[in-house]
């Protein structure tokens, strides 16, 4: 177990104002169990406390009450020893815009212990492998965003720890390097190194981890695989699109081959097994019952789906 | 924790050398100053000798760029506070003190070469001081630059705000230079005027430098000044480091 994290809480003390004081809830009992060798995604909207957890467990930040080991050692007692098993890539990254990226690199290498020749021929390694070696001594603030991210996550891999956390590591970037950052995220599970990531993109968890935990308001409100959690859902999803949404949900909802159904206004989704036998049932249903519909679409159920379920709203609403 | 320290030390120097005019702008304003303003102190001073008009300004001019350019030092750091460098420093198994020790070396160094620039250009106006004096003067405006810019790196880390803290460092350097008697000898001016600035540090620091520049080396002023600012730097210094701490929330 690389990460093992028991009702980790978090607090914080904001101002607002003259003498008034906020109690802020960021994080309120989470639970974590990570494998070595996992890639691990915590997903959630925005404000669900996912970077505040990722801080803690990286000894940025100290739990306000609860527990955790990183790579067998206490986050609060013996922080010394989890910051040399860790790798910490946080959202805004952490690359020095004023120098050249590969100072930075080097800079973190020297920090972790390494002689110049070693910090050398680590940063050369760690260059070549993120296609870095062109741009290297260019000044970092004029690189893309995809080009820093990679730096970024270079610096974070410098001491080749057993675990890295990745804060959100595509947010902000385009469709092209959002794929080659995945790719590189596969590339360490395949080396070997745990990943601890956090998103609030659905498809970015589906794609990437073994397994998940989705997190809202500070809490887990699920975990398990991808395929788990949807399979707990259902296997697909029908979206109908019509007036009568009230009526189609009564009719929908007793239907046998129908595990579940939501309706928002104009929006009916309803969530079964066997989509492609079901879809038909239920539109000969609804016909019969004069109901008519504007559109229709069948999808497989996401994790969004999940999210759905589980907090009553949609993750792109929640962010 | 020196190792740590010498690191930073060095990435701070490296990038100064990749961009080293800037440390050049910031000693123009006491060149300036010693080109076109001393000249006008010659009817202040007894006899009106170019030699003890440099004596009474040129440690003023110093003491300028030792608060002014020191009060600054922290803005880069907001930044950082802010692309997550700090964040990932912290987590880092780097000594965190060395974070700002090696910030603040990387000032001071910076700092003597500016002075030395000065005393260099007072010298050629007809300035003489001999090498202990110079030495102890540039001791004492590198004790007045670490206490500065601890304190810069203090207000960058607890304030995170350029605006801010750009305002706020206007707001004290200003009475602290006019108090301190920076360009003309307090003892000029009316006895309330002596009175208040007994309780500026920068006063000591100043009259000190004076003293030295005129070859005085047994003015109470000088180990007063020394003492005043290794206690301050410290305070200071201890309270950086802290504010890097307090970053977490």
């Amino acid at each position: 177990m690389i990460i093992e994290a028991h009702d980790l809480r978090k607090t914080f003390h904001a101002k607002r104002g003259r003498g008034k004081k906020e109690e802020v809830e960021a994080v309120r009992g989470i639970d974590l169990q990570v494998e070595r060798g996992e890639v691990f995604a915590v997903l959630g909207p925005n404000g669900a406390g996912k970077t505040t957890t990722v801080r803690m467990l990286a000894t940025f930040t100290l739990p306000t009450s609860g527990s955790a080991r990183v790579a067998g050692f206490d986050v609060a007692r013996e922080a010394a020893k989890v910051r040399e098993n860790i790798g910490y890539v946080s959202q805004a990254g952490g690359v020095d815009d004023t120098a050249p990226g590969i100072e930075s690199l080097l800079l973190a290498a020297r920090i972790s212990g390494m002689s110049r020749r070693q910090a050398q021929a680590r940063a050369d390694e760690l260059l070549a492998a993120f296609s870095l070696t062109e741009i290297a001594n260019r000044p970092a603030k004029t690189l893309s965003g995809g080009q820093k991210r990679r730096f970024a996550i270079a610096v974070g891999l410098v001491n080749a720890p057993p675990l890295i956390f990745l804060d959100e590591p595509t947010t902000g970037l385009d469709p092209q390097n959002r794929a080659n950052l995945w790719d590189e995220v596969r590339k360490l599970r395949e080396q070997g190194t745990s990943v601890l990531l956090t998103t609030h993109y659905l498809d970015e968890a589906d794609a990437l981890c073994d397994r998940l935990v989705i997190v809202d308001h500070g809490r887990i409100v699920a975990r398990g695989t991808p395929e788990e959690l949807k399979k707990e859902v259902a296997g697909d999803v029908v979206t109908l699109r019509l007036e009568d949404t009230d009526g189609a949900r009564q009719l929908l909802d007793a239907q046998p081959y129908v595990k579940e159904v939501r309706a928002e206004p104009g929006v009916v989704r309803a969530y079964l097994d066997d989509g492609e036998h079901g879809l038909m049932h239920m539109l000969r249903t609804l016909e019969e019952n004069g109901l008519g519909i504007r559109s229709v679409s069948l999808e497989r159920a996401t994790l969004d789906d999940v999210f759905l379920k589980h907090t009553g709203r949609s993750l792109r609403d929640a962010a | 924790m020196t190792r740590h320290t010498m690191l930073f030390l060095g990435y701070e120097l490296r990038k100064l050398f990749a961009n080293p005019v800037w440390p050049l702008f910031g000693i123009m304003q006491p060149v300036l100053y010693l080109v076109f303003f001393a000249p006008l102190l010659r009817s202040t001073v007894p006899g009106g000798k170019m030699t003890d008009v440099l004596a009474m300004f040129t440690p003023g001019s110093m003491m300028m760029i030792a608060l002014f350019g020191s009060m600054f030092a922290g803005f880069g750091m907001i930044n950082e506070t802010r692309n997550g460098m700090l964040e990932r420093l912290a987590v880092s198994q780097a000594w965190r003190p060395a974070i700002i020790l090696g910030r603040l070396v990387k000032d001071v160094i910076v700092l003597v070469l500016q002075a030395i620039l000065v005393i260099g250009i007072a010298a050629l106006m007809g300035l003489r001081i001999g090498l202990p004096e110079m030495l102890l003067v540039l001791l004492l405006m590198a004790a007045t630059g670490l206490f500065a810019a601890s304190l810069s790196y203090g207000l960058a880390l607890t304030l995170r705000d350029e605006n801010g803290m750009s305002q706020l460092v206007q707001f004290f350097a200003m009475p602290l230079t006019l108090i301190a008697g920076l360009f003309l000898p307090v003892s000029l001016g009316p006895q309330w005027l002596q009175t208040l600035a007994k309780f500026n540090p920068l006063y000591y620091a100043v009259e000190a430098g004076r003293s030295l520049f005129r070859g005085d080396l047994s003015a109470e002023t000088i180990p007063v000044a020394f003492a005043l600012f290794a206690a301050l730097t410290a305070l200071t210094l201890v309270w950086s480091v802290r504010s890097l701490r307090n970053l977490a929330g």
